[in-house]
């Protein structure tokens, strides 16, 4: 088979460049194969590279003969220059250190800020053990006063059972059986009334508890004059155990009631009796 | 002793070559009367500076005006201009003395380099959506009859007065053909389409217009 040579034309247009680009790729394989057909394209070249010569004239400006020279690295720096680069250089390092030192700085400070977060959270957590051991010292310290309140309780009953028991001891120590005036109701009590000691012990069972802003109120009566001796609650389980001392100048008595007044006491009796001792007939 | 300049041998011929730049020395002054293949010699093989400074100043202008009337853009031309000669001294092996003169050579490398640049920008230009116009087309003329500085010799003066001479001599719609071929980079279809003529019709003045310059430039190439 025979070779195919490029023409003169073809020769032409692919050195003014104004073949399509496939021809174009075609052509120069070829080329690159045919001794023959590549000296037909160097002399279209030619006359194409003279085709440049026809372009208006211009000057080329000055400073691109530093550029070039400088791109081909011929040109050595001037003095002006090599003092600038050294200044830019100097300043970059300056730059570098200021960032380092800034870097440097923000990395200390976010390490004191995370210290001092540290130690706000350790402080927090102390006070919160704070707060909770402060917490249960008051609920121990409600305790312990509950305690001691009870303990008083305790000892001032216990001392008053004592006193009680002396009182019972003794042969002017007189004592009341208390009625109740409610028939529907198993209350039982006594008065105990201890001359020598001039108190008054008053002790019941199955007594009912009082509604919210009663009470009851022990009251004596003598010559129709009801002298107020106290008031009272009874517990939970009804028990009431109650005494007082004898008010002076109250010699002589005749009964004794419990009558339910307003919370607080009153000072004369008003509500109804709830018990009735008849102290005349007081026996030792 | 007055010092010569080395003879247009050839870059390939290096054994010569090197003999003759061993006795080239004396800076700009002696090589500025050295022929251009000359010069590239003692670049190829000295790496002479000088040699290389004396073909700058001696062509820069018409590198650097081909560039411009190719891009229309003088920034870019000065780009353009800066990487021929740069390449031109960083290789300066791709100059082969055998294949003809270094003023077509270079000035075929200054045109296909400013069409590179200038496919170059049209591609980003479509692909950002600019307009795809040629500029400055209807405000530069044709091959210009006449230069805006004179020659820096009577040898370039004469080789521009004849190529000048050879195209303003070629029918209006041949040399319209060959600037659109040559220095806007267009195929013959581009052609075709831009001067709404066939495509047929644009081969044949391109091979003509071709042919006439051929006849008139046999002794310049």
């Amino acid at each position: 088979m025979a070779t195919v040579h490029i023409t003169q034309e073809q020769a032409d247009e692919y050195a003014i460049g104004s073949l399509e680009p496939q021809a174009e790729r075609l052509v120069a394989l070829h080329l690159g194969e045919c001794l023959a057909c590549r000296e037909l394209a160097r002399d279209s070249e030619r006359l194409a590279g003279a085709l440049a010569l026809a372009a208006p004239r211009r000057k080329a400006p000055h400073r691109l003969r530093q550029r070039v020279m400088r791109g081909a690295g011929l040109m050595r720096p001037s003095p002006f220059h090599r003092v600038t680069v050294v200044a830019r250089a100097a300043a970059g390092i300056a730059a570098v250190f200021v960032a380092v030192a800034a870097f440097t700085g923000m990395v200390s400070i976010r390490g004191q800020m995370g210290d001092l977060r540290e130690h706000n959270d350790r402080l927090q957590a102390q006070i919160d053990d704070a707060l909770s051991q402060k917490i249960e010292i008051a609920a121990l310290t409600r305790g312990l006063d509950e305690a001691e309140r009870n303990s008083a309780e305790l000892k001032r009953a216990a001392a008053s059972d004592r006193d009680l028991l002396l009182a019972l001891m003794s042969p002017k120590t007189k004592v009341a059986d208390v009625f109740t005036r409610d028939d529907g109701t198993f209350s039982i009590g006594r008065l105990v009334w201890d001359e020598d000691q001039k108190r008054v012990w008053f002790v019941a069972r199955d007594l009912p508890q009082r509604p919210k802003g009663e009470t009851y109120q022990l009251w004596a009566n003598a010559g129709g004059r009801f002298y107020s001796l106290g008031i009272f609650a009874p517990d939970v389980t009804g028990f009431a155990r109650y005494d007082t001392t004898v008010p002076q100048g109250l010699a002589t008595y005749e009964s004794a009631v419990v009558t339910v007044e307003r919370a607080g006491g009153s000072n004369e009796r008003t509500g109804p009796s709830v018990f009735v001792a008849d102290l005349s007939g007081l026996r030792n | 002793m007055t010092q010569g300049h080395p003879e247009s041998t050839g870059i390939r011929n290096i054994g010569r070559a090197s003999e003759i730049a061993r006795f080239t020395d004396g800076g700009i002054d002696v090589r500025i009367e050295w022929p251009d293949e000359a010069l590239m010699v003692a670049i190829t093989v000295s790496r002479d500076e000088s040699a290389f400074a004396v073909l700058y100043d001696r062509y820069v202008d018409l590198v650097y005006s081909a560039s411009l009337r190719v891009l229309a853009d003088a920034q870019l031309a000065e780009d353009t201009t800066q990487d021929v000669f740069v390449r031109l001294w960083r290789r300066p092996e791709t100059f082969i003395s055998e294949r003809g003169k270094f003023l077509s050579w270079l000035m075929s490398v200054a045109r296909n380099r400013a069409v590179d640049e200038l496919r170059a920008r049209g591609r980003r230009r479509k692909r950002e959506g600019g307009p795809l116009g040629e500029p400055d087309e209807a405000s530069t003329p044709l091959f210009a009859g006449e230069c805006e500085d004179p020659p820096r010799s009577a040898e370039l003066h004469e080789a521009q007065v004849l190529v000048r001479r050879a195209l303003t001599g070629l029918p209006v719609d041949q040399q319209r053909a060959l600037e659109l071929a040559y220095f806007r980079g267009m195929t013959q279809q581009e052609i075709a389409f831009t001067l709404h003529e066939p495509l047929g019709t644009v081969k044949t003045r391109i091979r003509l217009g071709m042919q006439k310059l051929r006849r008139a430039l046999e002794q310049q190439v």
